[in-house]
């Protein structure tokens, strides 16, 4: 490391790290915009040129085919099957399956209940994404060094994750009940309120808002492990460098940390948005089928399992998959920086 | 990220490979599954897979089962809800899961519109079991018997004796009388809030409506399906108005707008928070109101025969159980003897601990059998039985007398969104039933 | 680095209040009966706490433990089979990407993240008829396979991240020296993208922990049902029982804390490696 201290960052400035060990290397390495080092075939140089004619190299495609496969057969073809059924009438009760193009498509955007759960999903992708990224943050920088105690916490960080989603279920609406719940319960007890408070079921912004929090509660163990597994990779001897330097905790943490642990964040905020995008056991559990905050797969279930119309129902989760891989593309190039160390 | 270098080569693969996933996917949506084999005619020798949202049998009693034909049964628990959408799953699938089901009695439309079960009536003597199965109706559509009812459960009125005889009301007999009483409690300060009503936007909402239709003296839907209730005067349009009246009035808990009705029992009618629950479920005074680990008003409840607008009992509106056998059954004719053996009086006698606590299925609330539950009100083993046999035999009917419609899941739906809607003050009463018949309308001309 | 410790402590008390707080709830509902649960005010503490919702899971009469005993070593066995299967298929085709050059290495790795995106409803019919024509249906093999073509995306995004942020000159002096690429990776590679490793191994681990749809369709008895099914069976048409099925939760949030107490050394020195290189 030449001089000990990261590259400035800038919110366009590539993410630039020196490597921590190793050989001296006279600059860091920019990476944005540029291709990861790649190994060639065997005694190549590093740009994968040799001097003779290249041969076929077997051992990328040894590698990658189980994984390929797995991902053809089960899921790109199950994919494609709904995408070609998507545009058929598939509705069990008034057979057969027929063509009808993008009808079952101009349905799905002229039905109110779907597009009130549009509306729904936004803000519940809103809400959690947010939330759990922040917490896990918190929670990854907290444990991101040793100190005594610290694998008993990691495995409390997780249990959220581990409670079967029906008991969770029965948990947060014993939590949030109207008549009966914990809160109105301590709020009592604390002498804040008078009387029990209707918290879920009327007002549309708090019932999303308390439905997300049980949400977030679950998640958050998958962001924080995600992040605290990147912040794993982040040299000690940066801090140690950035210290020497001057760096108060803050700044460490503003330059050194941020910046480099912007992979780890990003995978975590994609999980977030589909986990959120995808919400259906809690509303559905502590809301019913309400409008206030009827969730998008709520209604692909309804239309599929109750209404028996399949075609609909695919052609939804269609619009869910080209919905997910919109704001994933979007957070992914908002916050993804390559890192090399 | 990572090189956006993709060679046009890679491109033309790309674009290959899914228009051939499209092209087995059309050309996979006709042909069923690998594994049909033509249903085999075995009755015996054999293992049959029944899934049914309960607890099985005693061990002793499948043995006996088994000794006596030959048949083995695996069982299979699953919740209600995760059992439908099972249910629909293989259905559509055209996959075996099961050789008997739960046939529940709001899907009896829809199952046999799909074709998905084996008339009952083929295996099984249905026409002599009807006089002692009164609910079997409920199962019955266009002739065909989609499954036979295993357990009775129907609506009723549940009131707190001991309220309402603190409050000196007695026990009312028309629904102005019943709305009267529940106010007299409330103002006595016996509870804040007397009535539960489940507003939460799920089924029990729905039945909750139609329990109170049939009390102000009508019904949901005509024969062909068409709305009855679109009519200020109306019964239906009525018992909506009295419901949400009722919770705006401040006779129903404020919290009740997300209070699905097993919340409502559990949390509030066996805590006593509340005084009555009008549309309850038959046995829930012995299965939990007098469970004192379920229960603090034990011995405090009873039914109620349903207040009407003559003072006459009111019906009892069914939401029986079922269970019959999937199209997809590898032995139908094997599972038909199981339902025959499960269904028998002699079985629901057992189950309903009748013949030993050794014997009995718990949480097994009312037989279907008329004779059985007559038997059980006699030896004193029901708790309300007289009332209970009563009422089965003659004031309860079904909700839909041809059997529920094809389209109900999506109609009941309809139903609870609006109710719901209706009582948070999103919409008024009106529209919300305007809603609702329009939905009635829109289904019940498009799909018969 | 201790100067860190005033922030810390706030964040170990966030993490144990917002973890541990609403599991206390279920702890303590699981300790009293359905008539004491859900009153008001409520009862921070249960006023007579007693295990017969524990015995009746685990020891009553009836079917109940049975279901239990049966269904945890189904779940045990399909999340640990998948999560196996899963960590090394990523992490063999994560090297091929991270490190290696070949055609169609864009669209694939493009195209093997993408299908992260489908929502479960878009697969879970044509998966079952998939399964179902292959006689797969009720089968461990079955469920472990769709299990792995669900989490195989992420698990190679991760450990594609992994391998991409180490350092190529180690490797490439490996490779200078003689050692073949399979070398390199067994040798060089895998040693340090331990906490990659662990920490897919672990999230894998957890997303197969909690899925209830697919093993609800392409399970049919006790033979496959993990324990996520059979305990949400335990509610009843018209009765929930809120103590007995908190008691469950407890019991299923043990099983992964067991385990992460045995392999506490594993994670600890694999994943909390901190920065040693």
């Amino acid at each position: 490391m030449r001089d000990g201290r990261p590259a400035r960052m800038g919110t366009d400035a590539p993410a630039a790290v020196a490597p921590a060990s190793g050989g001296a290397r006279a600059h860091p390495t920019a990476t944005r915009g540029t291709r990861p080092r790649r190994l060639g075939p065997r005694g190549a140089g590093p740009d994968g040129t040799r001097s003779r004619r290249r041969r076929v190299d077997l051992l990328p495609y040894v590698l990658v085919t189980p994984l390929v496969l797995f991902i053809i057969g089960l899921a790109i073809i199950p994919a494609g099957y709904t995408l070609g059924q998507s545009f058929f009438r598939v509705q069990e009760l008034d057979p057969p399956t027929r063509f009808n193009g993008l009808d079952n498509f101009r349905a799905l955007l002229a039905d109110p209940a779907v597009r009130g759960s549009v509306g729904n999903t936004a803000l519940y992708i809103l809400i959690g994404v947010t939330l759990s990224t922040v917490l896990g943050l918190v929670m990854a920088l907290t444990l991101q060094h040793k100190f005594r105690g610290r694998p008993i916490l990691i495995a409390a960080m997780i249990l959220p994750w581990a409670l079967p989603g029906v008991v969770e279920g029965i948990v947060w609406s014993g939590i949030w009940d109207a008549n009966t719940g914990l809160l109105n319960s301590v709020l009592t007890s604390l002498h804040l309120i008078d009387q029990y408070h209707v918290f879920i079921g009327t007002n549309r912004f708090l019932t999303i808002l308390l439905i997300e929090i049980v949400q977030v509660w679950q998640i958050t163990p998958l962001s924080a492990l995600l992040i605290l597994a990147a912040l794993q990779n982040i040299p000690g001897e940066l801090y140690e460098a950035a210290n020497l330097d001057g760096c108060s905790a803050w700044d460490s943490f503003r330059r050194v940390t941020l910046p480099l642990v912007r992979p780890g964040v990003a995978v975590a905020m994609v999980q977030a948005v589909i986990a959120t995008l995808n919400v259906f056991d809690q509303p559905f559990v502590l809301n019913g089928a309400a409008e206030t905050g009827a969730s998008l797969t709520m209604q692909t279930y309804f239309i599929s399992f109750q209404n028996l119309d399949f075609g609909q129902g695919y052609a939804l989760s269609l619009l869910i998959t080209v919905l997910t891989l919109f704001v994933s593309f979007v957070v992914v190039k908002l916050v993804y920086r390559p890192v090399e160390f | 990220m990572i090189s956006m270098r993709i060679g046009a080569r890679s491109v033309c693969l790309a674009v290959g490979a899914t228009g051939l996933s499209l092209v087995l996917a059309a050309c996979g949506s006709g042909s069923s599954s690998g594994g049909s084999k033509a249903a085999s005619t075995a009755t015996t020798g054999v293992t049959i897979t029944v899934a049914l949202a309960s607890d099985p049998p005693p061990k002793a009693s499948l043995d006996e089962f088994t000794k006596s034909t030959g048949i083995t049964v695996k069982w299979s628990n699953i919740d209600w809800d995760s059992l439908q959408t099972k249910i629909t799953a293989a259905a559509t699938a055209k996959t075996y899961f099961a050789d008997a089901t739960d046939v529940d009695w709001s899907r009896v439309g829809q199952l046999a519109k799909l074709n998905a079960f084996y008339p009952m009536n083929e295996y099984v003597d249905t026409k002599s079991l009807a006089p002692d199965m009164p609910q079997l109706t409920s199962f019955t559509t266009k002739g065909n018997v989609v499954g036979i009812p295993y357990d009775a459960s129907f609506d009723v009125t549940t009131i707190n004796k001991k309220m309402f005889d603190k409050a000196g009301v007695g026990r009312p007999k028309t629904m102005t009388a019943y709305t009267d009483a529940l106010r007299q409690i409330k103002t006595k300060g016996l509870v804040q809030y007397p009535l539960d009503i489940p507003f939460a936007a799920a089924e029990g909402l729905s039945t909750y409506w139609y329990q109170a239709t049939g009390a102000f003296g009508g019904t949901v839907l005509d024969d062909k399906g068409k709305p009855q209730f679109a009519d200020p005067q109306s019964p239906g349009y009525k018992a909506a108005q009295w419901m949400v009246d009722a919770f705006k009035s401040g006779l129903v808990p404020p919290g009740n707008i997300n209070v699905t009705d097993s919340q409502g029992q559990q949390t509030l009618m066996a805590k006593g928070l509340v005084a009555s629950v009008f549309g309850d479920y038959s046995g829930t005074v012995g299965s939990l109101y007098d469970v004192p680990a379920s229960s603090k008003v034990v011995h405090q409840v009873t039914y109620l025969p349903t207040p009407s607008v003559d003072g006459q009992p009111g019906p009892n509106n069914g939401n029986p159980d079922g269970i019959g056998i999937p199209r997809t059954a590898k032995y139908p004719k094997a599972a038909a003897k199981f339902i025959e053996w499960f269904t028998s009086a002699k079985n629901q006698a057992d189950f309903a601990g009748l013949n030993g606590p050794e014997k009995a299925l718990p949480a097994y609330a009312l037989p279907s059998h008329l004779s059985v539950v007559k038997q059980m009100a006699t030896k004193g083993q029901l708790i309300g039985g007289d009332q209970l046999a009563t009422m089965l035999k003659s004031t309860s009917r079904p909700i839909f007398a041809g059997g529920a419609p094809s389209w109900y899941p999506e109609f009941s739906r309809a139903v609870y969104t609006n109710l719901h809607s209706a009582a948070s003050g999103a919409q008024s009463v009106d529209s919300a039933v305007k809603a609702i018949a329009a939905t009635a309308d829109r289904l019940s001309s498009s799909r018969s | 680095m201790r100067r860190r410790i005033r922030p810390r402590w706030f964040g170990v008390a966030f993490i144990l209040a917002w973890s541990l707080i609403p599991l206390y709830w279920a702890l303590n509902i699981s300790l009293q009966t359905d008539a004491q649960v859900g009153s008001r005010p409520a009862h921070y503490f249960p006023s007579s706490p007693t295990l017969r919702n524990f015995h009746t899971l685990l020891a009553g009469s009836g079917e109940i433990p049975g279901q239990i005993r049966r269904s945890a070593l189904n779940i045990f066995v399909e999340c640990a089979a998948a999560t196996v299967v899963t960590v090394l298929l990523a992490t063999l085709a994560a090297y091929a990407f991270a490190r290696m050059r070949f055609r169609g290495r864009s669209v694939l790795l493009y195209g093997v993240l993408a299908t992260m995106a489908l929502p479960a409803y878009a697969t879970l019919i044509p998966l079952y008829r998939i399964m179902s024509s292959f006689g797969l249906v009720n089968t461990y093999t079955g469920i472990v396979l769709v299990y792995v073509s669900g989490f195989l995306p992420l698990a190679t995004w991760i450990m594609h991240n992994y391998m991409t942020s180490l350092p190529v000159s180690i490797e490439e002096a490996a490779l200078v020296d003689g050692a073949s690429r399979m070398g390199v990776l067994w040798r060089v590679v895998l040693p340090l993208a331990r906490p990659g490793i662990i920490s897919t191994t672990i999230i894998t681990f957890l997303f197969a922990w909690g899925q209830f749809l697919f093993p609800l369709v392409l399970s049919s008895d006790l033979s496959t049902q993990p324990l996520t099914v059979v305990i949400t069976a335990l509610q009843g048409r018209h009765v929930v029982p809120f103590a007995l099925l908190s008691a469950a939760g407890i019991l299923a949030i043990l099983l992964p804390a067991a385990i992460a107490v045995a392999l506490n050394r594993y994670i600890v020195s694999g994943l909390l490696t901190g920065s040693v290189k």
